[in-house]
């Protein structure tokens, strides 16, 4: 029944405005030909770099799995795990032009389980701002919840805690992701294990997603997809016509593509992939999509390895998310994913992921126009291409674009930087 | 896929050192200790997390029993590298009863970080990549490719 839902509905490619705009409509074939022109182009020529900023940062020592997230007035906020003898507590900072505010404690437990892909994320809106972690649930390791936290502005006080699923099944919970929605209230999606524990073996798992108030009370809920990748990050933004959520599906055979669902018109979309990569693996990538949204805007990168040639790619859309361009390669064959994707206040488009160079990675972004040309690209730090050192998140303020990893070299340590783009 | 060879080619180079200098080669000579080195290593990158490598465990376990007699050893890889303790700790939660190499074994195997989880890799005696399975696997599965790269005989004699 799934497969019937999604029937492989694919969306049509778009042709990309810059080249209708010069070309006008094209025979296929010539078009394949200047594609694959342009494409040796993109990743032969040599870019401008541009500078980067390595920033102070307010997490102590031992920390890792940041993240950065900014509100509509332009604040930006980093959110970290330190980690002691037997305990992890989830922090956060605000920098003010350039120096942090003393970080502020969110939570702090002895029962979490930590992961190098499935971590903490914070929320942020001008009113409100709500952050989860994960909590071992059983006696097996792998079975764990998710908490979370509201912040309320009004009254200046943190929620309890709560688990937005109420399965109450000792499973996996996890891979989370949150958008402010408005009157104070959050977006979670999440994947949900709560088939997977049945007498037959491992079931299936799930997507769900919810919205929840400043008080952490679930206003609704959904299950948005019965089957899908078991480990890979999921990601939501915001467009101009409602939420949008993207995913690693699951087929029955096997397929494990990005998949995307809209809020519209009361109710989220079946599910359709964003392209028809035809990845078919019996296993996890644990390299989930992500996507940014402005406007009508939206974009979304990717990993993938279809016949073990790994690869970023990158699609736009102009309407909302209902129509996606063909894949744009972001990079490739030496890069392990772990990717993040951002928009620039003047519509351009970032998308970071580790390249792997000998034994060590390098932190990458690239930049493209919004019809999806290449503009530059910049090595951010090179770094370790060990699971330690987590998934690099990347923020933008106006066209500022925020970096924040994992340090390995002696200790986990997080690293900000800020890539200037403007210097010529 | 030149980063997978890398390891693979430091080894060979320094076999033809030891040629060169010392007139002759040890054909059993190998500075690594860890556990497999020097016979065909079937070598399975795990995590805790991953649904089908947890599923595949039990059919290791017996393939690793069952053919350490005809010099094959199944190895484990802790695909988040965590500290060895917990490593262990992890590794005796999920009942795996096959070695789990340190990562600095890990890292003198030279092989890339897999895409996938689970992946398995072949490797022959001298340490070549003769094999990279993706996902979750069967037994008869491994025992094929053994069988073609000529690590074990076909039983059947087909």
């Amino acid at each position: 029944m799934k497969d019937a839902v999604k029937e492989r509905a694919i969306l049509r490619p778009l042709i990309s405005e810059a080249s209708t705009a010069k070309y006008g409509a094209i025979p296929g074939a010539c078009r394949r030909l200047l594609a694959g022109v342009v494409s040796a182009w993109v990743l032969l020529t040599p870019a401008h770099a541009a500078d980067v900023e390595l920033l102070p940062s307010p997490a102590a020592k031992n920390s890792s799995l940041s993240r950065v997230v900014s509100d509509k007035s332009g604040n930006l906020y980093l959110s970290w795990v330190t980690q002691t003898e037997g305990s992890a507590s989830l922090y956060y900072s605000t920098l003010n032009e350039t120096r942090w505010s003393e970080p502020q404690l969110v939570s702090q437990g002895e029962d979490w389980f930590i992961n190098w892909a499935d971590f903490p994320v914070l929320s942020v809106s001008a009113e409100n701002k709500a952050a989860h972690w994960l909590r071992m649930s059983a006696e097996g390791s792998y079975d764990y919840d998710i908490d979370a936290r509201f912040y309320d502005a009004q009254t200046d006080s943190w929620s309890d805690t709560i688990t937005p699923h109420k399965d109450g099944v000792s499973a996996e919970h996890g891979f989370v992701s949150m958008l402010p929605v408005g009157n104070g209230n959050t977006l979670m999606s999440w994947l949900d294990g709560r088939n997977t524990k049945t007498e037959a073996g491992y079931g299936e798992m799930t997507l769900r997603a919810g919205i929840f108030s400043a008080r952490g009370e679930t206003l609704s809920e959904w299950e948005l997809d019965a089957r899908v990748c078991d480990c890979c990050q999921t990601g939501a933004a915001m467009s101009a016509a409602g939420p949008v959520i993207v995913y690693r599906d699951r087929s029955g055979g096997e397929i494990r593509d990005i998949y995307i669902t809209r809020y519209a018109n009361g109710d989220w979309t079946p599910p359709v992939a964003i392209h028809d990569d035809q990845w078919e693996i019996a296993g996890c990538p644990v390299n989930g999509p992500s996507v940014a949204a402005q406007g009508d805007f939206v974009a979304v990168g990717w990993f993938t390895a279809k016949d073990d040639s790994p690869k970023v790619q990158l699609a736009v859309s102009t309407d909302s998310g209902e129509h996606f361009s063909a894949p744009i390669r972001v990079s490739g064959p030496d890069t392990i994913g772990r990717i993040d994707t951002a928009i620039l206040a003047n519509g351009q488009v970032a998308v970071s992921w580790l390249d792997t160079s000998d034994e060590a990675a390098q932190l990458t972004v690239s930049r493209f126009s919004a019809g999806g040309s290449l503009i530059d690209t910049t090595v951010v730090a090179r770094t370790s291409a060990s699971r330690r050192s987590g998934f690099p998140i990347m923020e933008t303020i106006g066209d500022d674009l925020f970096v924040t990893w994992t340090d390995i070299s002696e200790g986990p340590e997080v690293r900000v930087a800020r890539v200037d783009f403007a210097s010529p | 896929m030149n980063a997978l060879k890398t390891g693979v080619n430091r080894q060979t180079a320094l076999q033809f050192l030891l040629v060169a200098v010392v007139g002759f080669s040890l054909p059993a000579f190998s500075s690594d200790k860890a556990p497999g080195a020097g016979k065909w290593r079937v070598v399975n990158y795990w995590s805790e997390w991953c649904a089908p490598c947890r599923i595949e465990i039990p059919m290791l376990n017996a393939l690793g029993q069952e053919l350490s007699a005809q010099g094959v050893a199944v190895v484990g890889v802790n695909f988040d590298e965590d500290p060895r303790a917990l490593t262990l700790e992890i590794a005796e939660e999920l009942e795996i009863e096959f070695p789990v190499l340190t990562n600095e074994e890990v890292a003198r195997l030279g092989l890339r970080p897999p895409d996938v989880l689970p992946t398995t890799y072949l490797l022959s005696p001298d340490g070549e990549v003769v094999a990279k399975l993706i996902g979750m696997q069967t037994d008869a599965e491994i025992r094929e490719q053994l069988v073609m790269k000529g690590a074990l005989f076909d039983e059947d004699g087909d």
